[in-house]
């Protein structure tokens, strides 16, 4: 017996010794770990519209400017553009670009790169779905829509090998936003003509960013190797292993065990628990998560029950019940943006809230708590709130639903669908709103670039993306007016004005609050900052770990 | 035996192809479509989308083309058409999500690492799940039944999530002895995901296999064996085995091509980069040509593994023949 328990013993001794020896990775300063989260869908600039690719894209090419993340404004600098001029009132940019930026084979990188680039967004066979990012440009939207199909009609143009030029239909403010798009970047039509839709694969990819694609294992890991051709500042990271892991417990528990440096995202139920540590990093997205209102069905095509609605949302307990730091808001510029303001739309006010049914024409009765109509003594009907499956918009729906019950005495359905079918009942419901099956529906809307006009043209009345039904002839001049004038002072006075109208006098949707987001990166990753665009600069990044 | 094979792989053509036409029929019916986003794309840049993938044509017929009297076209300038005529051709076609790669680059990556974490599993099955459940039905009502059936019915209620999520909380996090996810970079990356793929196949055929056994056991031709004099492991081993093998058989089949196929739960949390995910993913996504990959896979390895079955039906027991 004490035979067998001694050989146990020693098993136990040798497998732990084995075991622990053979898991662990060789840290070194050249190496970050990092967690991408999920596969990227393309690498191809042209095609990528989710986060996750942009991140990988942005650290493999450069467009002709870039965000300077670690300003409060996101000030604008420049990368392959030097510099550039904006002429005839706002309509023409000229962009010089810098003649030392190579790709990865050596060849120099021109305006007749970016041309390609520019013209393949919008080509109508590359199917690209952010060609719409140019249709600001002169004939760009003719162009994509096969009305036009002479390019040099169209105003993109390499003047030179070093000068690019584009003119648009009308000045817009925000235009040169449009000039740090990842999907914008300079492409190498050689590279994409013989390889096709491979291009991307590591064997056959050319970029001339600070990094370079070198491995990429689908669904599981890509490599990223610095570029030592390249132009700019070279990072001082030799090497990023960005691995695809979803759930974010897994990446959590990798993270502990020390197989990754960075994770993105935390999980929210270890929020409280995680943010007592310095390794935690807490941020806001340019986000607004907002409640729509179907306001053609009947009792929402009343604004004053709109308005009720509104004022009967306690916002704070919402975010405080979801514990994801969330910050509530009743604007829908989210703050960060020019044109945030804090003082526009409803705030929480039970009294108000009941003023406005009174407005409606209800009335309760004493001794009865629900609201009856005072001329046709109908009660006031349930109402039902739609969303797309998921654990915060269910938490969300359940508190929006014992709020409206306890402030207002108003009962409402829930009710969840899948994230397809909600977007096809979404945009299904604009042929007819009165017959939908929903009064409200939740969505959320994250900046594509920082600029209140990405928001507000949300909700003119001929937006494919406002599905309230809801549509304002003034709120659709005031946006169009703030989105050509480039005077600040008067923009934000314009934005103000049409939020007034959007989130009060007309009460068309309901913001709730500007999302939060967490990462976590070891104490001896340097140079790494949240931003609200969730922006991750290999380059500006590096290690300092104890090395032995 | 060769004959039988043949046959049985003839008939599995019309099986595939009515699987792929009720999948293609399935997908259609179902609501919202795979360029369907929370942030709308405008009409013209999605007319352009839906050209490249020939989402433009009508699903089955065209009504257009009858209208217009261009008969042949009725049935080719369809959606199914295109997609029938690619199978046909060994294309299952671009994958809608991930843009740029086909769907049987998508496979051909994929099934492989859910083929080899399949077949540690199956291992960890049939090692200890047979012998397990030879033990129990042997050492009937007593404590080691007990325990192996204690051990059965734990692997078969057990969640794989909360046994994945165990595993990783004592072994990977509490012990350090293993990595807490992951794939490529050793064996020691293998065994948990393996144990907590295994756990419930083992639970399975060992529950089976005492049932089994305990009916073989009674049967005269043992009495005979044990009246005979043949010594105990023998009769166990030749007679009682082999014959309660028999049902463990024919479960095999279906269980191997499940897990072989992989488990979205598994390989999500030990995130590991199978074949799995697409199969609820792709849904999601409503990539189409990918939900159709993914759909034919698992029906020829089920094809292929029920084949198999009734090939080794034929070899354990010798009144079955192949015809």
């Amino acid at each position: 017996m004490k035979k067998i328990s001694t050989l146990f013993f020693l098993v136990f001794i040798s497998l732990t010794l084995f075991l622990s020896c053979s898991s662990r990775l060789k840290l070194t300063n050249e190496t970050l770990y990092f967690n991408l989260d999920t596969e990227p869908p393309s690498l191809d600039p042209s095609k990528a519209t989710d986060t996750t690719s942009n991140l990988v894209i942005e650290n493999i090419m450069d467009s002709l400017t870039d965000y300077d993340v670690s300003t409060p404004d996101l000030k604008i600098v420049p990368k392959v553009a030097k510099s550039w001029k904006v002429t005839k009132g706002g309509k023409v940019y000229t962009f010089i670009l810098r003649d030392d930026v190579l790709w990865t084979d050596g060849k120099k990188v021109t305006a007749h790169d970016l041309e390609y680039s520019w013209r393949r967004l919008i080509e109508p066979a590359t199917a690209a779905e952010y060609a719409y990012f140019l249709f600001d440009v002169k004939n760009a939207k003719a162009f994509n829509e096969g009305k036009v199909k002479d390019f040099s009609k169209v105003g993109i143009k390499a003047l030179d090998d070093y000068t690019f030029q584009v003119t648009l239909e009308q000045p817009v403010s925000y235009f040169l936003h449009v000039s740090t798009f990842p999907s914008l970047s300079p492409l190498r039509k050689d590279v994409i003509d013989q390889w096709g839709d491979r291009w991307t694969e590591p064997e056959h990819i050319v970029t001339m960013g600070p990094y370079k694609l070198t491995k990429w294992k689908h669904d599981y890991q890509l490599t990223l190797e610095r570029n030592e051709n390249y132009y700019d500042t070279k990072g001082k990271l030799k090497k990023v292993e960005c691995f695809m892991i979803v759930e974010q417990s897994t990446a959590l528990s990798l993270y502990q065990t020390r197989k990754l440096d960075v994770i993105r995202q935390v999980p929210p139920l270890d929020i409280p628990k995680l943010k007592q540590t310095s390794e935690f990093h807490s941020g806001n997205f340019l986000s607004t998560y907002y409640i729509g209102m179907n306001t053609k069905k009947t009792p929402l095509n009343n604004p004053y029950v709109r308005k009720a609605l509104a004022s009967a949302i306690d916002k704070t307990q919402i975010t405080e019940m979801l514990q994801k730091g969330d910050f509530p808001t009743s604007s829908l510029i989210p703050m960060g943006m020019q044109g945030y303001n804090p003082d526009l739309g409803h705030k929480f006010n039970v009294a108000q809230a009941h003023e406005w049914m009174k407005k409606a024409g209800y009335e309760k009765k004493e001794g009865n708590p629900s609201w009856i109509h005072s001329k046709t003594k109908d009660p006031f009907p349930s109402i039902t709130f739609m969303y797309n499956t998921n654990e915060a918009h269910k938490t969300i729906a359940e508190d929006l639903q014992a709020q409206w019950k306890k402030n207002l005495g108003i009962t409402m359905v829930i009710d969840n669908q899948e994230w397809k079918v909600y977007n096809n009942s979404l945009q299904s419901s604009h042929q007819s709103p009165q017959t939908a099956s929903f009064h409200l529906f939740r969505l959320g809307w994250v900046a594509d670039y920082p600029d209140p006009d990405n928001f507000m043209s949300l909700f003119t009345s001929y937006s494919d993306n406002n599905h309230t039904q809801w549509g304002s002839s003034k709120f659709d001049s005031l946006t169009e007016k703030a989105k050509v004038i480039l005077n600040d002072a008067k923009r934000v006075d314009l934005y103000n004005k049409a939020q007034k109208i959007l989130l009060e006098e007309d009460t068309a949707i309901i913001p709730l609050y500007v999302y939060a987001h967490q990462s976590m990166w070891r104490d001896e990753v340097k140079g790494a900052q949240m931003n609200p665009l969730d922006r991750w600069y290999f380059d500006q990044i590096w290690l300092e770990r104890n090395v032995k | 035996m060769y004959l039988f094979i043949l046959k049985r792989l003839f008939i599995a053509i019309p099986v595939i192809f009515i699987l792929a036409t009720l999948t293609f029929c399935i997908m259609r019916i179902t609501p919202g479509g795979p360029f369907d986003k929370d942030k709308a794309i405008p009409p013209e840049i999605k007319a352009n989308i839906e050209a490249k993938y020939h989402l433009d044509k009508p699903p089955f017929i065209n009504t257009s083309a009858f209208h217009e009297k261009k008969w042949a076209d009725i049935f080719t300038e369809t959606q199914y058409f295109y997609y029938m005529k690619g199978l046909a051709q060994g294309d299952l076609g671009p994958s809608y999500k991930y843009l740029g790669r086909s769907v049987t680059d998508i496979i051909r990556d994929s099934l492989p690492v859910s083929v080899e974490l399949g077949l540690y599993a199956a291992l960890l099955a049939f090692l200890l799940g047979v012998p397990l459940g030879i033990l129990a039905a042997y050492k009937h009502n007593s404590w080691i039944d007990n325990a192996a059936m204690f051990t059965a019915i734990s692997g078969i209620t057990l969640p794989s999530f909360l046994v994945a999520a165990l595993l990783i909380y004592i072994f990977s996090i509490k012990m350090a002895w293993l990595p807490a996810g992951l794939w490529d970079g050793g064996w020691e990356y293998k065994i948990l995901p393996t144990i907590a793929l295994g756990l419930r196949p083992v639970a399975i055929i060992a529950r089976l296999m005492r049932t089994s056994m305990l009916d073989v056991i009674q049967a005269d031709y043992v009495r005979t064996a044990r009246a005979k004099g043949l010594n105990e492991v023998w009769v166990i081993l030749k007679h009682v085995v082999k014959n309660s093998l028999i049902p463990v058989i024919t479960i095999s089949g279906p269980l191997i091509a499940g897990i072989i196929t992989g488990s979205f739960i598994i390989e999500h949390v030990f995130a590991i980069p199978g074949i799995a995910k697409h199969f609820i993913l792709a849904v999601t996504n409503r990539d189409y040509t990918l939900i159709m990959g993914v759909t034919l896979v698992y029906a020829v390895l089920l094809i292929i593994a029920n084949i198999l079955v009734d090939v080794l039906y034929a070899l354990v027991d010798p009144r079955i023949k192949l015809s």
